[in-house]
This record gives C-alpha cells, sequence and structure tokens, in this order.
C-alpha cells in the first residue's frame, strides 16, 4: 500500500486520517478487489461490472462456435482474435474463408473493439470532433454498409468467402442444432428459433448483445486511459509526449483530424477514430488479391470502398470512390497488417507511408515506363477524391516531409501506449506518487 | 404591481438618520441610561414547497409573519451575542412580547431554543437573532416610554452589517432598507404591522432567508465550527459559506460551444474580452459533459444522469422514470397545433430525471426564486418545446459596418435578404431544468419561464400565427422584470442558438436577385475555432460577442444592477468547449472511459451506497473540456481584474452557488447536490462507492471545490488543461489568492 504521505498533494491533516485514501490516491485493484467482493475496480484492473444479458451470453458462445460456418471449422473469432484485440494474429493481408477454407477474403480484418459507439452510416455525418464539415462517416465494414453491429453481424456469416453460410436458414438450421439453444430460447422466447427471418435477427442481435456487453470489446485499459483520466500510471515518458504533440500537430502528423482522440458521441472519450471515411491511396496489394481481383485477360478489379457499396453505386457516387473508413488506433500496434487491403506490413511502414507517399513516391508505387504510377489502387477519375489533408496534403515529390525521423520513432513510441492491458511497472507507479 | 406602491429610497436615509440622531442624543444623555424595552422577537413562518415529480403532488410555499414564543432575550451587557447570568432576561410570551429594564443601554439578544415556537410551531434548531443598542435607543418614542423594538432576523442583519463593514447603525440600517426597497422602519418592523402587503411580502421574503442564515450560523457555531467561534463570527460565516458570500442575484448568460481559445485568440469577440478584463475570471473552467443537454442538466442539478445527447425530455421515460406533467405538449393538445414535440420517444438511456435535486427545487425550498429567460420562443407556445418555423415571419439579415466584424473593411451582411424564422431558436436542450421531472411538475415552472429580447426576429414575432399568444404577451418580460426588480436569485438567461454562438441553417431569399442565401451571421462554426490559426466562418462569434455586450449593458443600466445594496453578479459562460486532447473536465467528473461510475444515494442513517437505479449513467458526466467564465459584479469596491486559475467544473460552479444561496450546510456532505458534493474529504471517505476515482494521480483535479480561490496551487504544479486553450499550462500558484466573488 502508497502511504498517503507520498502523495504530494495530501497534505491536509484530513488525509492522514483517512484509511482508505490510499484506494483514491494509489493504484490498490487487489484491495479493491478484496472490499468489492472480487470486483476489480480500477482502470488498470478493469473487469467484467455489469454481468451479461442473457443475449449477450448466448451471443458469447455463437462467437466462438465454429460449427456457424459453411467449413464448420471458422468462427468470428477465428479472424476476431480475442487474444489479439479481437483482430488476426497472423500476418495475412486477406484471411482464408469459405466453405473449404480456400477463398481470400475480401479485406484485411479489423478489430472488432471500440465499435459500440458508432452511428449508422450518413453521407452528411455530423463529425464528433465538433470542428471538422459533416462528411461521410459512421456504419460498420469499411464501406459503412452496415447500420448496426448486428447488422453487420449478418454478413461475414453468409459471405461466401468468410464464414460461407448458404443462407439464413442454414445459420437458423445449425442454430437448432447447437448445445445453447436452449439458451437462445430463454434469451428470445421460446419460439424464437421457428421463424427464419425472426431467427436470424435474433442471432445477429445476440452477436450485438455480446459485443456491446463485453468489457473485453471496450476495456480502455491502455497507458494512454492512465494518462487522460489522471490515473497513477499515466505519466508519458518523454519521447511518448513528444509523439502525442507530433499526433496533435496539424503541420506533422495531424493524426487526431481523423483519428479523434477527444471527447466524442455517447459520452465516449479517445476513441482515436471519428468514423469519417477517407480516401488516401492505399497502393495496392498485388500479391494478396481477393478472388477474381486480377484474372488474367480481365481488367483489374478495384475495391472502391464506399461507391462499392449497391446503395452508393452509379456515377453520382463517385464522389465517394476510394474512401475507406477510419479505423480506430486503439490497439494499432498489436496489427500485423494496415489498411483495408493489408498492403502495408507493420506500424512503422504505415506511419512512413503517410510521411513519404508524396515526398518519395517511388518507395510505395509502381513505376510503369519509368515513371511512378501513384494511386495506382485508384483509377484516375477517382483521384480527386483523394484527401489533401497533412500530413497526405499533395506535396511535391522530393519536398521536405512533415515528419522528421525523430518525430516518427516517437509517433509510433505514442501509438504504443495505445494498446490495451498495460500493466504499470511498480517502480513507476511509486516514482508517481513520490514525485 | 406592489413596486409602484414602493417610494424611492433616498427620503428613508433622511428619516433614519434623525431617528439616529435622536438616538444618539439619548445614550449621550446620563438621565436617560437606564432603559426599558417593550419589544416583541418577530419574523416568519416559512412552509416549504412540497417538491413532486406530480404536479399534483406539488405545493407552493407559503409564507406567513410570525412571532417567537419561547425565546430568551436579554440585554447583552458583555456585548457577546450570549444571554448569560447576570443579564436582564426575560421570555418571550405567546405573543412574542416581551418586557425588559436594564440599568444601561445595551443590545438586545433573542436566543430562540428548541423548545421555542414560532407562529405556534416548534422550532427545530436553535437560532439567535440580535438588536444592537442604536436600535434599541432609537425606538424610544419618549423618555417616559419604553423602547418599542422588534427583534428580528432583520434587526439581525443589520448587528452583522454594523460588524462586518465597521459602519454605524445609522448607514447599516439605511443600507439594508435601501437594498430592499423599503422604508427602514418597515424593515425593522414587526412584519405583522407592516400594513402595505407588497413591503410586507419583501420583508417576509428577506426574513425567511435570513432566518435559514442565522439558523445555519447557531449550527456552526454549536459545532465550534472554524470561523465561528462567537455569535457574531458565526452570523458572518453564514453569510459567507465556503468563502463564497451571499449575492441576491446572479445572471447566468449561457453562451454555445466555444472553447477559451475561440474567444480570447481569434479577435471575434472583442467585446467579452473587453468585459473578461474588466471584471474577474475563472482561467481553468471544465464542461461536465458532451453535448448540451447534459451540459445544462448539470448546470442545474450537478449531474448528467447518463444523458449524453440532445434528445426530447421523455426519450427512455419508461416506468418509475414516465412523464408526469401530463399531457405532454404535442400537436394534438388544443392550441398546440403546431408543437413539434413528438411522443413517444425510445432509448435506453432516460432523459427525465426523477427523484433528484436540483438548484431550482432547492430555490423554492428555501423561499427564493429562479428564472430562465430565453430568447426568440414562439409567442404562446409551450416551453416544454422546442420553438418552430414560420415562414411567414420575415426580417432583414444583419448587416455589420465595417470595421465591426474582425476588422472588416466591408460591409458584412446582405439588406435584401430577407430570412423567415427558423425553427430551433429555442431548444429545450438548453434548459438547465427541463430534465427534471420535479421541474417541469413545480408549481412555479409555467411562470418561471420568461422571455428574453433582443431577437433578430422580435419585430415581427407577433404576428407569426403559429401559436395563439396570450393578450399582453411581452416579448421581453427579461427587460420588464430587470426595471420592476421581480427576478429570481438565479437567473439563467439563454440567448437564441443563433446569438448564443451555437449556429442553426437559417436562409431566405435575396427580395432583389431571388437567389436562396444563408443568413450572414448564425453558420454554426467549429467550438476550437481558430485552433489551427485558419480564421474563416467567425461571424457568429461577433454577433453572440455583440448580443452578449446587449445583455450586460442592460443588467448594468438597470435599477437592480444601480441599487449597490443589492448583491448583483453577471456571469459570463459557455455550456462547453471542445476537448480535441487534453484533459475532458475535472472536479467531479467521470474520468476517462470508466465504466464503473454509478450515482450515490444517501441511508437513512447518514451513509451513501450506490444507486444502481440509473440506466446509463457511467457515460456520462464526462466532459467537453475548456471555455471562459467570467464574473461581473455591481459591487464598487469589489477587486477586479482577478483570475483564478484552479480547475472548475459546473458542478463546482452548482457548489459554488448552493453556497451563495445558502442552500447547503458545508459539514454535511449529502446536504450539497449530486455530484456536487464530491469533495476530496467525501471521495477519501466514500471510496468504494467511488471506483471511477480509485487510482487518482491527482485528487485535488478530481474533486469538487467551490470556486473560492481557496487553494494554492503548489509550486511546481503544471496546470492541467485541454486543447482548448492555447496558452502555455501554467506552473505554479496564482499571483494572489483574492475570491473572484469578493464583494470588497
Amino acid at each position: 500500500m502508497q502511504d498517503n504521505q507520498s502523495n504530494p498533494r495530501a497534505r491536509l491533516p484530513l488525509w492522514a486520517a483517512h484509511e482508505r485514501l490510499a484506494l483514491w490516491t494509489t493504484r490498490l485493484p487487489l484491495l479493491a478487489a478484496v472490499l468489492l467482493g472480487g470486483v476489480a475496480c480500477t482502470v488498470q484492473a478493469l473487469e467484467q461490472v455489469e454481468p451479461l444479458s442473457l443475449k449477450a451470453l448466448v451471443g458469447k458462445r455463437m462467437f466462438f462456435d465454429p460449427a456457424l460456418s459453411g467449413s464448420g471449422k471458422m468462427s468470428c473469432a477465428t479472424c476476431h482474435d480475442p487474444n489479439n484485440a479481437y483482430a488476426p494474429a497472423n500476418g495475412l493481408a486477406l484471411q482464408m474463408g469459405g466453405a473449404r477454407l480456400d477463398q481470400s477474403g475480401p479485406r484485411a480484418v479489423p478489430s472488432l473493439r471500440y465499435k459500440d459507439n458508432t452511428p449508422p452510416y450518413a453521407d452528411l455525418a455530423d463529425n464528433p470532433d465538433g470542428v471538422s464539415a459533416p462528411g461521410p462517416g459512421g456504419g460498420f465494414m469499411q464501406d459503412g454498409r452496415a447500420d448496426t453491429l448486428a447488422a453487420q453481424a449478418k454478413l461475414p456469416l453468409l459471405s461466401f468467402n468468410e464464414m460461407a453460410n448458404k443462407s439464413a436458414a442454414d445459420v437458423v438450421a445449425k442454430m437448432k442444432r447447437a448445445d445453447y439453444r436452449e439458451q437462445f430460447l430463454q434469451a428470445f422466447g421460446a419460439a424464437a428459433l421457428d421463424d427464419t427471418k425472426l431467427a436470424f435477427d435474433y442471432a445477429a442481435e445476440a452477436l450485438q448483445a455480446f459485443q456491446k456487453e463485453d468489457i473485453s470489446f471496450h476495456p480502455f485499459t491502455s497507458k494512454y486511459d492512465l494518462y487522460n483520466s489522471n490515473k497513477i500510471g499515466g505519466d508519458l515518458t518523454p519521447a511518448e509526449a513528444r509523439g502525442l504533440r507530433v499526433f496533435l500537430d496539424p503541420n506533422k502528423g495531424n493524426c487526431f483530424a481523423c483519428h479523434y482522440s477527444g471527447a466524442g458521441l455517447n459520452g465516449s472519450v479517445a476513441l482515436f477514430t471519428d468514423f469519417s471515411y477517407a480516401a488516401i491511396g492505399v497502393p495496392r496489394n498485388t500479391k494478396e488479391q481477393p478472388a477474381g481481383a486480377a484474372r488474367p485477360g480481365h481488367a483489374p478489379v478495384y475495391d472502391l470502398g464506399i461507391c462499392g457499396r449497391d446503395d452508393h453505386a452509379g456515377p453520382k457516387n463517385k464522389q465517394y470512390c476510394g474512401m475507406f473508413k477510419t479505423p480506430t488506433l486503439r490497439n494499432v500496434a498489436t496489427r500485423k497488417v494496415f489498411f483495408h487491403n493489408g498492403q502495408i506490413k507493420s506500424l512503422t511502414e504505415a506511419l512512413r507511408f503517410y510521411n513519404t507517399r508524396d515526398t518519395q513516391p517511388a518507395l510505395w508505387y509502381p513505376k510503369v515506363n519509368r515513371r511512378v504510377r501513384k494511386f495506382d489502387d485508384l483509377p484516375a477519375p477517382y483521384q480527386p477524391n483523394i484527401d489533401a489533408q497533412a500530413p497526405l496534403d499533395g506535396r511535391k515529390a522530393g519536398s521536405k516531409p512533415p515528419m522528421t525521423d525523430e518525430d516518427l520513432k516517437d509517433l509510433e513510441a505514442f501509438l504504443d501506449i495505445l494498446t490495451d492491458g498495460y500493466v504499470v511497472p511498480a517502480k513507476q507507479a511509486a516514482q508517481q506518487t513520490a514525485k | 404591481m406592489r413596486k409602484q406602491s414602493i417610494q424611492k429610497a433616498t427620503p428613508f436615509r433622511v428619516t433614519l438618520i434623525s431617528a439616529a440622531v435622536a438616538g444618539a442624543l439619548l445614550t449621550a444623555a446620563p438621565a436617560f441610561a437606564a432603559v426599558s424595552v417593550k419589544g416583541v422577537v418577530a419574523g416568519s413562518y416559512f412552509t416549504p414547497p412540497v417538491n413532486s415529480d406530480t404536479p399534483g403532488q406539488a405545493v407552493p410555499s407559503s409564507t406567513v409573519p410570525s412571532v417567537y414564543a419561547g425565546a430568551k432575550v436579554c440585554f447583552d451587557l458583555n456585548d457577546n451575542g450570549v444571554c448569560e447570568t447576570g443579564e436582564p432576561t426575560a421570555i418571550s410570551k405567546a405573543d412574542g412580547s416581551f418586557l425588559l429594564s436594564s440599568p444601561t443601554l445595551a443590545a438586545l439578544v433573542a436566543e430562540v431554543p428548541v423548545t421555542a415556537t414560532n407562529a405556534g410551531h416548534p422550532v427545530t434548531q436553535r437560532l439567535v437573532f440580535r438588536a444592537v443598542a442604536d436600535q434599541v435607543a432609537a425606538g424610544r418614542a419618549s423618555p417616559l416610554m419604553p423602547a418599542s423594538v422588534a427583534v428580528t432576523p432583520l434587526s439581525t442583519e443589520v448587528a452583522r452589517l454594523m460588524e462586518d463593514n465597521s459602519t454605524d447603525y445609522a448607514t447599516a440600517s439605511a443600507d439594508l432598507a435601501e437594498r430592499l426597497e423599503m422604508p427602514v422602519a418597515d424593515a425593522l418592523a414587526d412584519p405583522s404591522k407592516v400594513a402595505d402587503l407588497g413591503v410586507q411580502a419583501d420583508l417576509l421574503a428577506e426574513s425567511v432567508v435570513l432566518t435559514d442564515r442565522f439558523t445555519l450560523a447557531a449550527k456552526m457555531f454549536d459545532r465550534g465550527d472554524a470561523g465561528a467561534a462567537t455569535v457574531k463570527a458565526s452570523q458572518q460565516a453564514a453569510m459567507n459559506v465556503e468563502g463564497i458570500p451571499r449575492y441576491d442575484h446572479i445572471f447566468i448568460v449561457m453562451l454555445e460551444n466555444k472553447a477559451t481559445l475561440s474567444i480570447k485568440s481569434t479577435g471575434y469577440a472583442p467585446k467579452i474580452n473587453q468585459w473578461l478584463n474588466s471584471g474577474n475570471q475563472f482561467s481553468t473552467y471544465f464542461a461536465t459533459g458532451n453535448p448540451s443537454e447534459p451540459n445544462y442538466t448539470a448546470l442545474g442539478g450537478a449531474d448528467d444522469f447518463g444523458i449524453t445527447d440532445d434528445s426530447q425530455w421523455n426519450c427512455g421515460a419508461t416506468g418509475a422514470n414516465a412523464i408526469k406533467d401530463l399531457p405532454e405538449p404535442t400537436s394534438s393538445r388544443p392550441g398546440l397545433a403546431s408543437s413539434p414535440f413528438t411522443s413517444p420517444c425510445s432509448g435506453s438511456v432516460n432523459h427525465n430525471i426523477t427523484g433528484h435535486p436540483n438548484l431550482f427545487n432547492a430555490l423554492s425550498s428555501h423561499g427564493m426564486q429562479w428564472r430562465t429567460y430565453s430568447e426568440s420562443i414562439n409567442p404562446g407556445q409551450d416551453f416544454r418545446t422546442d420553438s418552430v418555423a414560420d415562414a411567414n415571419v420575415k426580417v432583414a439579415d444583419n448587416v455589420y459596418a465595417p470595421g465591426t466584424l474582425h476588422g472588416n473593411t466591408t460591409p458584412v451582411g446582405n439588406p435584401n435578404l430577407l430570412l423567415p424564422l427558423p425553427a430551433g431558436l429555442y431548444k429545450t436542450k438548453h434548459h438547465p431544468g427541463m430534465a427534471y421531472q420535479n421541474v417541469r411538475s413545480a408549481p412555479e415552472f409555467i411562470s418561471s419561464n420568461r422571455t428574453l429580447g433582443g431577437g433578430q426576429w422580435d419585430s415581427v414575432l407577433l404576428s407569426s400565427t403559429k401559436y395563439t399568444a396570450p393578450s399582453g404577451y411581452n416579448l421581453d418580460q427579461f427587460s420588464a422584470d430587470l426595471q420592476s426588480g421581480d427576478i429570481g436569485q438565479i437567473n439563467f438567461v439563454v440567448p437564441d442558438q443563433c446569438d448564443d454562438m451555437h449556429g442553426i441553417g437559417v436562409s431566405g431569399k435575396d427580395s432583389v436577385t431571388g437567389a436562396t442565401q444563408n443568413a450572414g451571421d448564425c453558420s454554426s462554426v467549429s467550438n476550437n475555432f481558430g485552433a489551427n490559426g485558419v480564421l474563416a466562418g467567425g461571424n457568429i462569434i461577433t454577433r453572440g460577442d455583440n448580443y452578449t455586450d446587449y445583455l450586460v449593458n442592460k443588467i448594468q443600466s438597470s435599477p437592480v444592477w444601480s441599487n449597490r445594496n443589492k448583491r448583483v453578479a453577471v456571469v459570463l459562460m459557455f455550456d462547453e468547449g471542445n476537448a480535441t486532447s487534453g484533459f475532458n473536465s475535472c472536479c467531479g467528473w467521470n474520468p476517462g472511459n470508466s465504466n464503473v461510475a454509478k450515482p450515490l444515494k444517501q441511508n437513512p442513517d447518514g451513509t451513501f451506497s450506490i444507486d444502481t437505479t440509473v440506466a446509463g449513467y457511467t457515460s456520462g458526466n464526462r466532459g467537453h473540456g475548456n471555455s471562459i467564465f467570467g464574473v461581473l459584479t455591481n459591487q464598487p469596491n469589489a477587486p477586479k481584474g482577478i483570475v483564478d486559475s484552479d480547475a472548475y467544473s459546473h458542478f463546482s460552479f452548482v457548489r459554488t452557488l448552493q453556497d451563495m444561496f445558502g442552500l447547503a450546510d458545508p459539514k454535511v456532505d449529502g446536504s450539497y447536490m449530486n455530484r456536487s458534493k464530491y469533495t476530496e474529504s467525501f471521495i477519501a471517505a466514500n471510496i468504494l462507492n467511488l471506483p471511477e476515482y480509485a487510482g487518482s494521480a491527482d485528487t485535488h483535479f478530481d474533486s469538487v471545490r467551490p470556486m473560492n480561490h481557496g487553494y494554492v496551487i503548489p509550486a511546481a504544479y503544471t496546470a492541467k488543461q485541454s486543447a482548448d486553450i492555447n496558452t502555455p499550462a501554467q506552473v505554479g500558484p496564482d499571483g494572489n489568492q483574492i475570491n473572484v466573488w469578493s464583494l470588497k
């Protein structure tokens, strides 16, 4: 237990008299856990506070059930690995799915963490930052096609190159055979599996409930959370503090312009996304492509993001072509592949892309006839959609990049503290209380 | 109405001086040294309102003149505020009267014990009234007759004023009478003897407040509170709770959504900056929620109860939270065909706060009044609905001459542009009491919500046909009330969504070209406008700046303000800033994304435990950055130019208001509403029920305190702030610790 005398602010006699003071001013999850009957209460030891509802409990069973797939071998958790921030732990740009697990999925798999405050998609969504003009924002999947987590859950279940169930009826039939069938009926009613459409809706609702309620989907246990919520252990190192400045500097990283770190919707804070969409011209991933993207004798197929959606097709939606959703940067350091097509393989490389896409495009794009073919994954008519904000501000090749190598190192150090599950080193906690 | 019967204050002082001179002559003459008094211990009996969520069960308060029977009255020969052995003593009779003689003239003390009665009702807390010796002397009409003296809360206040200001009886009693705008004789009379019912009502209102204060004083004295070691000291302390002096009126001007830097650094708000610099400021003031509704709700009662959006007050209101001020003001109601109110409204978070304390109920419970003054409401609309558009009510776009808008060289605005009245100039999300069921159900709710003039559409607003305006409808009750003095103790002054800098879509047609065009000065601009050095679209800030200046000037040219014996403050503040980075809030906030916060309830034994009934609570109270907070007072001797940089939040402000109006007892945590009780010591004592504060790295920052500049910032401490402040964080203490609210 920390001695309260070591806290510089605790100079009032009042404090010395209070035995519970230590909980207030120091890091004591253990004692808290004991006193609260096993429920730890500090940020560092965040645990499920509210018990999961019946719907969420059955959703949890479904989430981990490989029987709910065409292959019988793939559950939600196969790609959305709970031990890796609900994102793949491997380095594949595209995960393998389908009835025989031999089909590449359509896009790099995102983390399922911190989705619960995402609003439905709108072409003119209000930006949660209170600064940016309304624009495309919100929705689930990287093109926003699903309005809710429930709607989203149905898509991979039925997608031929993911979980590859034949139909909603196919999923419901499997649910009827599942050993959590009774639990499901308890949660949604005795007739919940009788009508296929309703049953499939309930299944999606269960998966949504699990993701919304289970704290593992939004643990907020990073070092940044300690910093941002005034907790012991949240003191930034000099490199992290410099990195935060790069992150916020509109002329350097300008990261927060999209990976918004302020107060947001529904009381959320620091989600590191504003749910907006941007076309940033990620290079084409020619090595790892979804089935049919590059067939000999056929024109290449481009993933056009929002305007690839049925409801956003055609010339009148061309201003949305190439735009993909801004992901949260929480747990970004645990990712193995980056951007919608997984072309970039490390955080260091991703930051370099932001810094030198324009100043050294040859590092990123192929040469055709000795000329760099910039934005090779976005057809020319859509290239005006490319976002012009710093650091991707379209500066000239050969000009000075927005960030120095030191800036990049610092920025990466900062992004490292967005990883959940941070444990304050005992020494650091002691130092912070003592200083 | 009653104000018409009041004469100018000046003649009272003349009357009084002659009385005082007479008194001085009497005391100076040895032959008259012996004194007898036939007096009365009198005051007021206040029946508090019944605050209820159900309108039918809510009952207004009432006050009657009263006498205290069974009070121990003495000549306080040693002038210590206590009746002691050897001092001539009497017990007041059933009619409150007493007869006392003393060989020497002295002050009177009336100790009212719990065995006494007030208007026949048992007194529940001991208290002490006084009347100074000069008042006794002045009460002697003839040397042969006993002096006639009413020992009342107001006579006590005169004694306190004399001690506080080192003034004589003549000055103090004249000051008090001038403050109340009544003759001295009435101010110091037994209230039952005051014939003019208007004057009596004013007298009783003050008597109720003073009785409360002197009751608190006796508690402080009996407990041995610091600074309350003597009766006299305790009566001073009760007027300065937690260092916050009593004010008569406060006007809280509510502006919208601008970070500190948007106002201080852009040049679009020169007038507000002038007011800030000419008055006092809190420079590290934090919002507590995001967006508007949680902030206004927090300003009304120091909690947002998990509200994190601007939804209508009936949203998610089911079960125990079901709406009780029925029928709801929907368009199906007679006279409300234009109402935009939708019902029902689903939602997982309840927006109808039920059974929780707030400033509105607290004021009425203590015999005081509140007002909201809202601009640009539709004449005849229900106050519980947003205002609606009216295509037939048109005015010209505002035009800013060169040099009046951020150094413009050509006029800004189009005089040919005709703008129809837009919807939502008035929004219920901007009413600090709207979310509280027991406020909407209060008997005074309708009469306390009033209109505020100065709006762009005022000149044509009465021609609107959307609702039927009552006859004699006044678009600017605020101006009328400033003249008559019929204002509240707490007055929320709420400009419309153009004048408050919020911004909404307002467009019309150019009467010459026929082109559709937006209003020149009501387009929304980002909360942290100018943060990146980019300045465009700040017109609405200048519009709000002009309107704020209009309001301040209006208040400052009112009789309320120019009566320096009334203590009047104007607060210029914003509901929220932006907090794109850095700290979102402080001082009672729900830190970070903590998912463990629950409201507390007080148990019958006085302890606190978790209240599990508020769904979604944990997402609330997370803050939204820094904005300016200016304080102007009408006190000529008050210090100016004070900057208090300690961290404060809406919860601190609500605590401050409770102190300012005597609504709480600083030694009783539970007497402070909702999160305003979360002081450092309270959190420490209740940390197991307040897990959101576990592991705090800076307990001062996390906890609530009154805005009294009492905390000396440690030398090496770097201020915590959000990106809404673009000046470097201060290191170390402020230049002085002078209280922003100081009266002198």
